[in-house]
């Protein structure tokens, strides 16, 4: 198992679309600076017009925290694509070049091949939100300095720095493991659909329906609860005024249920079907 | 016919000065607050807005007779623009009238009432209520209607019986709705547009907690 979890980290890193993946994720986090940067006041002017009537402000609000508030927003949607673009290569490009095959006539479990495959997409998931997590905080405090964060969540909300900090990290975390749910599914839809592109297609059309899916309501308690696609945004309680903790436990055990799940079935699909 | 004229003039001037008159509780009120100078404070800020979430925040206030108050702080704060007037500068800058409202027995305490209206166009209120405790010689609570700006009321609660500074003071205000660019702001965001409609003037409160660092008189 170990050979072969060294194999897949070694063929992830060899593999150029990985770089060209990573690099549009820092691209993104480059266009969030640049804009921040150079309208990021305007921003705050306009959201903030109506108070101007009431307040003087005082103290900065474009600083560092609210700049890596909006790069970890970029966990609904930027990040995922990527990661799914990533990690359902992870196991198309087998298929094409029929190494998959060639894999599959040394003394390798099936079940054990596709769990390498997967937990290197967990780990990899996470090293690249936990660089992106980094690296936003050092370049956002870098540019713009400390400071409140404001956010509107049910109102606009203000936390002081340090409490800021606490909850961007906190977000990016839970964030990571919503993140290691879509690099699951895309694996998992690797392992049924084996051609790249439609893959990349289905991945894409299930992030896209998840997030429409987020603001629908199913008329059933339970159903808005539990259903995967209500668990996805859980980062994002972190910035009500008071985190709701037991809510967040839940989304994540039901979250990490859910990767479970697909993971389990990625190994039994991959385990019965052909690898022709 | 002269002294008739004479007479007439002399009752049109005190009738005048009758109306001009000037609440002597109040006046003692002012000459009281007029003896302070300057002063610097700590300024401890509670906010409550229905919309808004924000800890509480702290500031440093200075004042200075016949300038401006200037609030610094180490953080952000949301700094009322009505309501800090702590010394009723504003109220008192241009020339005013003012009309007895009688006595009002407000929380147990009986205070009096006096309407002030500025005579001046200058003055950026239209009139005020202030309720007088003209024993300790203090204002209790006043509503100020502004003429650009709403109604603002100030309920204001002394630390002893002397002080002429207040040590905690509650600003009720007036002020929209907030709108928002929703779109700069994600999407984790649950917006009811009706009851948002419905709710386009709110009021809001400030609460200030003052610990007065110098005082000059």
């Amino acid at each position: 198992m170990r050979a072969l979890l060294a194999t897949e980290f070694y063929k992830l890193i060899k593999q150029s679309r990985t770089y060209y993946a990573l690099a549009a994720i820092f691209v993104i986090e480059g266009v969030v600076l640049f804009s921040a940067y150079y309208q990021g006041a305007g921003i705050i002017d306009i959201v903030l017009s109506n108070l101007k009537d009431t307040f003087y402000f005082e103290g900065n609000l474009l600083n560092g925290n609210l700049v890596t508030y909006f790069i970890l927003n970029s966990l609904w949607f930027h990040v995922p694509l990527i990661l799914i673009i990533i990690m359902s290569g992870l196991l198309t490009t087998e298929y094409r070049d029929k190494t998959l095959q060639t894999v599959m006539m040394q003394p390798v479990k099936k079940w054990q091949y596709i769990l390498s495959k997967y937990i290197v997409a967990i780990v990899f998931t996470a090293c690249v939100v936990f660089v992106l997590a980094l690296t936003s905080f050092l370049l956002s405090y870098a540019l713009f300095g400390k400071g409140d964060l404001i956010v509107y969540v049910n109102g606009l909300t203000f936390f002081e720095h340090d409490d800021a900090l606490l909850r961007l990290v906190y977000a990016f975390i839970v964030g990571a493991v919503s993140m290691v749910f879509f690099s699951v599914v895309s694996v998992t839809l690797a392992v049924i659909f084996k051609e790249a592109m439609k893959t990349w297609i289905i991945a894409a059309f299930f992030l896209i329906l998840s997030n429409i899916l987020l603001k629908v309501d199913f008329g059933s308690e339970l159903l808005n609860k539990l259903l995967y696609v209500k668990l996805n945004d859980t980062w994002q309680y972190f910035f009500a005024f008071e985190i709701p903790w037991n809510t967040i436990y839940l989304n994540v055990g039901l979250l990490m249920a859910y990767i479970l799940l697909t993971m389990g079935v990625g190994v039994y699909v991959f385990q019965k079907k052909d690898i022709g | 016919m002269i002294q008739r004229l004479i007479l007439i003039l002399l009752c049109i001037s005190s009738l005048s000065s009758l109306a001009q008159e000037q609440d002597e509780d109040l006046l003692r009120v002012k000459e009281r607050l007029d003896t302070v100078s300057a002063f610097t404070a700590d300024l401890k800020l509670d906010v409550d807005i229905s919309f808004i979430n924000m800890p509480q925040k702290t500031a440093t206030v200075k004042f200075k007779k016949g300038e401006p108050m200037s609030f610094s702080s180490k953080e952000f704060a949301l700094i009322p623009k009505r309501g800090l007037d702590f010394s009723f500068q504003e109220l008192f800058e241009y020339p005013f009238i003012t009309v007895d409202r009688g006595m009002e027995t407000i929380a147990g305490k009986e205070l009096k009432v006096v309407n002030v209206i500025p005579t001046d166009r200058k003055a950026d209120f239209s009139i005020a209520t202030v309720y007088l405790d003209v024993k300790a010689e203090r204002i209790v609570i006043s509503e100020i209607s502004t003429k650009k700006d709403g109604t603002y009321t100030l309920l204001l609660d002394y630390s002893t019986s002397e002080a002429v500074l207040p040590s905690q003071v509650e600003v009720q205000f007036e002020m929209e709705r907030i709108r928002l660019p929703l779109n700069f702001m994600g999407k984790g965001i649950d917006v009811d547009r009706k009851k948002m409609r419905k709710e386009e003037v709110k009021t809001g409160k400030i609460f200030l907690t003052m610990e007065y660092k110098t005082i000059s008189y």
